[in-house]
Order: structure tokens, then sequence, then C-alpha cells
């Protein structure tokens, strides 16, 4: 399931890639052009993707079996993960960033209050380390302006 | 400069304060993540990239080079003391680290992983002054042919040493390749594979790839089988000093041990997984007593905790003597040298002696600086262990979201950490090493750039690139590879198919 999935995935994009490489120049055998690495990369990457489709179809690797309640923490893990990229512009990095720790936990199994305390000295800190001593630009937010 | 006047100048360049308190800081993080399952050491040196932007050179590579061998000093000692392995290199140390503990013997085993990983980092450093110059003086008359017919060698030799079948491995070359081409093409300024985005115009980051392939990765993991709490035991130390017994039995290991992890860690895959592995079933060969062994052997734990720090070593050899990395982690290393305008390849030994030899030398005294730091500070290096996993989960994806961004500014960093995130939670449910990957996507560029300039001086004909006959050899060598089952496979198939805890690499 997981693998054959992947492995479509993986020969959607090569088609994708390949398509695009094809409609590059290739240039001539003595000057190649921008075209002519990727097409090579292009039909190797078919090629095996398409090996690959055919593989976990007639003998799928075995994959290690995930928990529904497992399953339920990764996706939320993955929400929260999607969800500091999307608010970061928005909402600047302290907010964002006290928000995906405080969420996280609670969602893995912190209490409130626990959750709350270590979100707020994760943010604290890791603004004061990065922003304030390192100087990285981390967003400020369009909220707060 | 001969080798011996390198390594003092090296020596004079390492000892500065600025390089020691960088050797210091990278070898200490080192310990720290390979105590700590979730992070190993690619994804906190690709962490700790960004900051090296300020740095001299050297500093900077002093720094993320004892990461990469500080963590696997720092890996054994959760594997004997707990039983949880900090990362991959040191999953064989708990076979027989962890019933030494149990008998009582958890001393003597931490002592025997830690002065043998001295010891074949010290012989390491050795081989690399040698092997590594030697290897930078005949790569000076390499052209763009060889340089191009190293990197598919190096390639086809991953896809079969990384452990798994050569298709997954081939598929993940592949969109690796596929990665590198993303952005402007360096010749004709062509923008290929961006679909109008101008941050893609600067190609895919390294980075955000490697701290989604493996931090996010086994941060999900770790979400996935819940909050665990790792049962820590106090271990005492001055009772458990190995008897002249234990020390008898561990040094022909360590000699061993130090050898086959020099040699594995110059071929390409992740190294110094395979070499602890190989150290371990040659010790069990090699042993009048091989029942002995999963029962609290002091060999299983001599030989691959040499092992994995000679490969550490090795790896370098490539990286400093050609321009090429062969495993994730030096791929990190490269990365860091040309963000600081370094020209990687076999001019980097008379160009930039200071990088060469300070690194070389500050692995010595990295290696001198964890013997001291480790067998005293055990205790408090365990009781990381404490930390509740999903407060360390949190924590570390926060770290690798301010990671990735700090980079270049840039939110489709972090959607690139995400998506390979996930793609290497997917990989290592399927039990595939992502490794091809990241080595890939940092050899594509190279092998476009050569394949390029080889053809022009070809004039396009690429039969003439296999008359050269070290370009035959590599591609022949990289062929048989792939072809003719090694050996290397055969030894392993029994031994590592009880050993591996599932998928969880």
């Amino acid at each position: 399931m997981l693998e054959r999935g992947l492995a479509l995935a993986l020969l959607a994009a090569s088609g994708v890639y390949l398509a695009h490489a094809l409609g590059l120049s290739p240039g001539t055998a003595a000057r190649p052009g921008p075209g002519f690495f990727p097409r090579w990369v292009g039909t190797f990457g078919t090629a095996v993707a398409l090996a690959w489709v055919a593989l976990s179809v007639r003998r799928p690797t075995p994959s290690a079996p995930v928990s529904r309640e497992g399953l339920r923490r990764v996706l939320a893990t993955l929400a929260a993960l999607a969800g500091y990229c999307l608010l970061l512009p928005w909402a600047g990095y302290p907010l964002t960033a006290l928000l995906f720790v405080a969420g996280l936990l609670r969602r893995l199994g912190a209490g409130w209050p626990g959750a709350l305390a270590v979100a707020l000295a994760a943010a604290l800190a890791s603004y004061a380390l990065f922003a304030l001593l390192l100087g990285v630009p981390l967003p400020r937010g369009a909220l707060v302006g | 400069m001969g080798p011996l006047e390198g390594l003092l100048y090296g020596f004079a360049v390492a000892l500065t304060p600025t390089n020691l308190l960088a050797c210091f800081v990278g070898v200490l993080v080192g310990t720290v993540v390979g105590i700590l399952p979730g992070i190993g050491p690619v994804g906190a040196m690709a962490l700790l990239l960004p900051s090296t932007f300020a740095l001299h050179p050297a500093t900077g590579l002093i720094m993320l080079a004892g990461i990469y061998y500080g963590s696997m000093y720092g890996g054994s000692t959760t594997s004997i003391l707990v039983n949880v392995p900090g990362e991959a290199a040191a999953v064989v140390t708990a076979l027989d680290g962890y019933q030494m503990t149990r008998r009582g013997r958890a001393g003597a085993a931490l002592a025997v992983a830690a002065v043998g990983s001295f010891v074949a980092g010290s012989l390491g450093v050795v081989g690399i002054m040698l092997a590594a110059t030697w290897l930078a003086e005949q790569a000076l008359r390499f052209g763009p042919p060889e340089y191009f017919a190293l990197a598919v060698a190096g390639l086809l030799l991953l896809s079969r040493l990384g452990g798994g079948t050569v298709l997954h491995a081939l598929v993940l070359v592949a969109l690796g390749l596929a990665l590198g081409t993303v952005g402007m093409d360096p010749v004709s300024a062509v923008r290929r594979f961006t679909f109008g985005s101008t941050q893609l115009a600067q190609g895919v980051e390294l980075v955000p790839v490697i701290m989604g392939l493996y931090g996010v990765a086994e941060i999900l993991l770790i979400a996935e089988s819940g909050v665990r709490r790792a049962q820590v035991t106090t271990v005492r130390l001055r009772e458990l000093w190995p008897t002249r017994d234990e020390w008898r039995r561990a040094a022909a290991p360590i000699a061993r041990g130090s050898v086959v992890g020099f040699l594995t860690g110059l071929l390409p895959g992740p190294a110094t997984v395979l070499a602890s592995f190989i150290a371990y079933v040659l010790e069990r060969r090699l042993s009048r007593t091989p029942e002995r062994f999963g029962q609290g052997a002091i060999e299983g734990v001599a030989g691959p905790e040499a092992a994995n720090n000679g490969a550490t070593a090795g790896a370098m050899v490539p990286l400093l003597s050609l321009g090429i990395p062969f495993s994730p982690a030096t791929a990190v290393l490269l990365g860091a040298l040309t963000i600081a305008g370094v020209q990687p390849g076999p001019l980097l030994i008379t160009q930039r002696p200071e990088v060469f030899w300070g690194v070389v030398a500050s692995m010595y005294v990295g290696n001198a600086i964890l013997l001291v730091l480790n067998l005293p500070l055990v205790g408090l290096f365990v009781s990381l262990l404490r930390i509740p996993q999903h407060v360390l989960a949190a924590l570390v994806l926060l770290l690798c979201l301010v990671g990735a961004y700090s980079l270049n500014n840039s939110l489709l960093d972090l959607w690139v950490l995400v998506l390979f995130g996930l793609l290497g939670y997917g990989l290592r449910k399927l039990a595939i090493d992502p490794s091809p990957l990241v080595v890939a996507l940092v050899l594509g560029p190279i092998m476009e750039r050569t394949l390029r300039q080889a053809l022009f001086m070809e004039r396009g004909n690429l039969g003439a690139l296999l008359g050269r006959p070290l370009t035959l050899a590599l591609v022949v060598l990289g062929l048989l590879a792939v072809l003719v089952p090694p050996l290397v496979r055969l030894v392993r198939r029994r031994p590592l198919a009880a050993a591996l805890p599932g998928p969880a690499r």
C-alpha cells in the first residue's frame, strides 16, 4: 500500500520531469545544452520508477505495521508542521512557535499546563538565541507589523 | 609540505583558542545527538551548517566534523547502558554491550568502547594523512572524464552497499539527480524545472532535504510509537574498570576494527553503519568461542566501536582529497566548504593547508577530548534520556523549522523540509536507506558539469571517454558492483537480518 503509493507518486513525478526535460534544448553532442543531462536523468528515473511500480505489485516490500492511533499521531504532527509553515508569515515567529510546540505537546500526551510552559520557554529561548543572538531575520509577522 | 610537517602545522591551527572551542562544541553536540534518539549526526550537522557562515572555513569544518565522530561515542553509551542505540552505527554495540551491563560490566564496556574509538580515531588520522595526500597527488592528473566516472562509480557502488535492494537505491539516485538539476543551468542560465518560482531558480537546498529525511522523519517515527521513557540505570564507574583479561581480549578486535572501519569508510554508502556490522561479523567469525557473542562478549563491543569511528576518518579521505562526498555526512561537510567559498578538490591540501591539516589535526584533538569527556561524564549524558520523548520531539522539530528557514529566509525551504520528512518517514517504514538520494543530490551537479566539459573536450565522442584507462576502470568497477552480487552481501545477510531491529534504522 505505502510502497505502491510511493512508487506511483515517483512515477508521476518522473513523467512530469521527463516531459519538462524534453522541452529544454539538448544542444549538440559536442556542446551539450541545458536539456542534455536532464533527458538522461528523466529517462533513467522513469525506467526505474516503472520497475519499482511493477515490483511493488509483484513482490511488495513488507512495511512495518502502523497502529490506527500511531497513524493519527503522525498525521497530527504533519498537520502541526504544515500549520507552522502557513501561519509563520502571518503570525510571526514567536507566536507561531508557541502555538506549534503547545499544540503538538498536547496532542502527543502532555497536559495543558506543562505543554504551555514548555512552549513558552521554547519560543522565547529560540527567539532569543536565533533572532537576537545569531541575527537570523525570523519573521515578526504581518499581523504584528 | 610533507605529511609530518603538515600535521604539525595542523596542530598549530587546531590548537588556537577559537578552533579548540569549535572542536569542543562539535564533539559535545555530537555526543549529545549520539545519545538522543530522534536526531542523528547528519541532521545535527545540517542544523548547524548555517551557523558556520560567519566562521572561518577551517573553524566551521572542525566543528561539523566533531559532531560526526563525536556522535559515534555518544551512540555507544546508550546502546550499552539502556539498550537504546542513539543512532544506527551503534545498533550492533547494543547486542553485547547491553548484555555486559546486565552482568554488571557496564563500566568495562564503556571504557573499551571509548578507548577503542580513540585508538581507531587516532589510527584513522594517520590513515587520512597518508591516503588523502597520496590520492590528492594522483587526482591532480584527473580531468572532467575521470571526475564524471568517479561520480558514476560512486553512485553505483552506493546503491549496492547501502543495504536494501538495488532497485530502491537506484530510484533514490534518480530522484536525487533530478532534484540536482532544478534551478538555473550554470552554463546557459536557462531556468529548469522552476515552474515560475524565483526561489526554485536557486535550486533545491541540501540542508532542508537532509533535515527532513534524517530529522523530521525520525520524529514522525517517535510520534507514531507514542510516549515511552527509557529505563535509566545508574552506573557506578569506579568499580567497573576493565580487568586485565578484558583488555587482552579487546586489543586485537580494536586493531582489526580500526582497519576494517577505515577501509569501509573509503567506500560510498552509510559507512559507519556498515563498518560496525562488518566488524561484528568478523569478530564472531574469528572467535574461538563464537557462542559468547550476544551474551556479553567484550570483543563484540570493541570491534564495532573501533570500526564506526575508523569509518568516520575513512569517509573524510574522498572528501578532502577529491572534493567528492560519498556519504550524507560528508555531503554536509562539502556544503560547508562551498558556502565558505573554499574550492574542494585535490588542490585543497596545497591551496588551503590550514583547512586540510587543521581539520585532520582537530580530529586527533577531538578524539582526545572525547575520551576525557566521556568516561567521567557518562552518568550526566545518560540522564539526558530522562527528557520525555514528546518534549524532545517538539523541540527537535522546532529547531529543524528554524534551521531550515534561517538558511535563505525562505518559506519554500520549510515546505521542502516537511515534504522530505514525509518521504523519509515512508522510506523508514519500508526499511529503505535514504542516503543514495542525498549523495546523488550533491553529486548530480558535479556529474552534469564534468560530463558536459568532457563531451566538449572530446568533441562529443562518448566512446573516447572510455578510452582513458582510469575512467574505464572506474566504470567497470561500478558496473561490477551492481551486476555481481558482492561478497559483502553474503557476509551480511544472515547476521544482519537477526541484528537489525526492523525498519527503525
